[in-house]
């Protein structure tokens, strides 16, 4: 805990450095393709299109209890904020390996921490589309869905906490990005993005308590589409295993940061 | 009135620990196996040395020696294995210049970049932004992206925001070994009146014996991972060049 609270009072001393660094992921990106930021929106639009075809149309989950959601918009609150962690995680765990390590000191978890921070850019455009999808199914929503801010305060206290572990995994061996591909690949259909977490069978339900990203994918699914509240219990289990992780991912992070300049 | 030392290294040792296997993949079934994994390569060997305010000193030797790795325990991204390093008052690391400008971005807004990871406010780089960009003279291509630029605008564009950070320590790398004699002279021009001021340690790397000779007021000689000779310049560099015809022959 004490590690944490020194950790983000020097992120914050070093706040300017953490904007500067955003804009230079955000803004390079923009200036990199004449369609610029086209492609954000564009990406996840043609996955979930995709997706929706193949699910229900051929295969035909049901979305919910609920019944009346179309498949597309009960896949698009949840895949924004799956592909928001699988990217974040990603880009990540490479994010240490620069050549500025070597060459400057500043906190180091800024670089990983930045990199996070330009993918919310990222979801925050692509977000547009599903407002926009929500408008024009007349998806009704409540004052229920100022849950989302908590929920996705606890997804990024979860993120930068496994972010945080791989990318000082990563600077040792490179190859853990690959075997992180492999893990979110496979998480992915341990958490119900793709199809409602009611069609599991019950004895194997505690896998997703157990799993902060189902918990969270849950909830957005809940406060946004069903306009009830969140389960509360497994959403203070999802942030309680978020901070243990946050706080392991950190140690782990600053016990290698002494050698992180040595393995470059 | 005391002299104060600002830079300290006690009795510092660096060693290296070199993965035997890159990857994950690989590191695995040597664990099973029980192969060794690290090899462990000594930089530096008990390094003892003092730094006092306001010096400029050399450091030289051959590749290899070591020079780099204490530039770099001086700026703080590497620890030592042992001993101490102590480090007092901000330093303005050149041992590369431009570390993390963008070549999608504009000059102007690399200043900000580079700035902010040198350690300068928004307000600081705003009140010298004027400066820097006339004494890098690229007024007119400021606005444009720095991948156009030539590689000489791109060392003036980074030499100007280094030193623009008011350094109490200037660590200096080879750097100018690049740039054209112009470029060169300029940045000359402005170490020395730092040293003037005295309120600026310098450290400073390089082969060329001669720039050495010229600028530095001490040498560190460094070889074989340990300080051969701490003193005066002639004297360091003449036993420097001693060793390498030793070596030679």
């Amino acid at each position: 805990m004490l590690l944490l609270f020194k950790e983000i009072k020097a992120i914050h001393k070093w706040r300017e450095l953490l904007w500067q660094m955003i804009g230079r992921e955000v803004k390079a990106r923009y200036k990199q393709s004449i369609l610029g930021y086209f492609w954000v929106i564009l990406n996840p639009l043609a996955q979930m299109l995709v997706m929706s075809f193949a699910f229900s149309i051929i295969m035909r989950i049901p979305t919910n209890s609920a019944g009346n959601i179309p498949y597309s918009i009960f896949l698009f609150v949840a895949l924004l904020p799956w592909n928001l962690f699988a990217n974040s995680l990603s880009s990540a765990a490479g994010s240490l390996i620069n050549g500025l390590i070597t060459k400057i000191y500043f906190p180091r978890t800024i670089m990983v921490i930045s990199t996070i921070m330009a993918k919310i850019v990222d979801f925050l455009f692509a977000s547009i589309i599903l407002i926009i999808y929500m408008v024009i199914y007349h998806i009704p929503i409540n004052i229920n869905i100022l849950w989302i801010f908590p929920i996705f305060f606890i997804q990024q206290i979860f993120t930068i906490g496994l972010s945080l572990f791989f990318a000082a995994a990563n600077l040792l061996y490179r190859d853990i990005q690959y075997l992180l591909s492999m893990i979110l690949l496979l998480w992915m259909y341990v958490t119900p993005v793709i199809f409602p977490a009611d069609l599991v069978p019950e004895r194997y339900r505690f896998v997703f308590q157990l799993n902060p990203m189902a918990v969270i994918i849950n909830a957005y699914r809940q406060v946004i589409l069903a306009g009830g509240p969140p389960k509360y219990s497994s959403l203070i289990i999802a942030a309680v295993l978020s901070l243990t992780v946050l706080i392991l991912g950190l140690k782990y992070f600053k016990s290698r940061e002494k050698i992180f300049a040595d393995n470059i | 009135m005391k002299e104060e030392i600002v830079i300290k290294f006690d009795h510092v040792r660096k060693q290296f620990n070199k993965l035997n296997h890159k990857t994950f993949k690989e590191f695995l079934p040597a664990l099973i196996r029980g192969e060794k994994t690290v090899e462990s390569f000594t930089a530096l060997n008990n390094i003892s040395f003092e730094i006092k305010k306001g010096e400029t000193v050399g450091i030289i030797g051959p590749n290899g020696s070591g020079k780099s790795t204490i530039l770099k325990l001086i700026a703080g991204v590497m620890w030592p294995t042992s001993g101490k390093v102590k480090v007092v008052g901000k330093i303005s690391p050149l041992i590369e210049l431009g570390a993390g400008m963008h070549p999608e971005l504009t000059g102007s807004e690399n200043i900000y970049l580079n700035g902010a990871i040198l350690g300068l406010s928004q307000k600081e780089i705003k009140q010298c932004y004027n400066s820097i960009i006339d004494f890098a003279e690229i007024k007119e291509f400021i606005d444009q992206p720095i991948k156009h630029y030539s590689s000489g605008m791109y060392m003036r564009l980074a030499f100007a925001i280094a030193i623009h950070t008011h350094p109490e320590i200037l660590i200096v790398d080879e750097i100018l070994a690049v740039g054209d004699n112009a470029f060169q002279k300029k940045c000359f021009d402005y170490m020395e009146q730092l040293k003037k001021s005295e309120d600026v340690t310098i450290v400073f790397v390089s082969h060329s014996l001669g720039q050495v000779e010229k600028f530095c007021t001490r040498v560190i000689y460094i070889n074989d991972h340990k300080i051969q000779y701490d003193g005066t310049t002639t004297e360091a560099i003449q036993k420097y060049s001693t060793d390498s015809e030793n070596r030679n022959q």
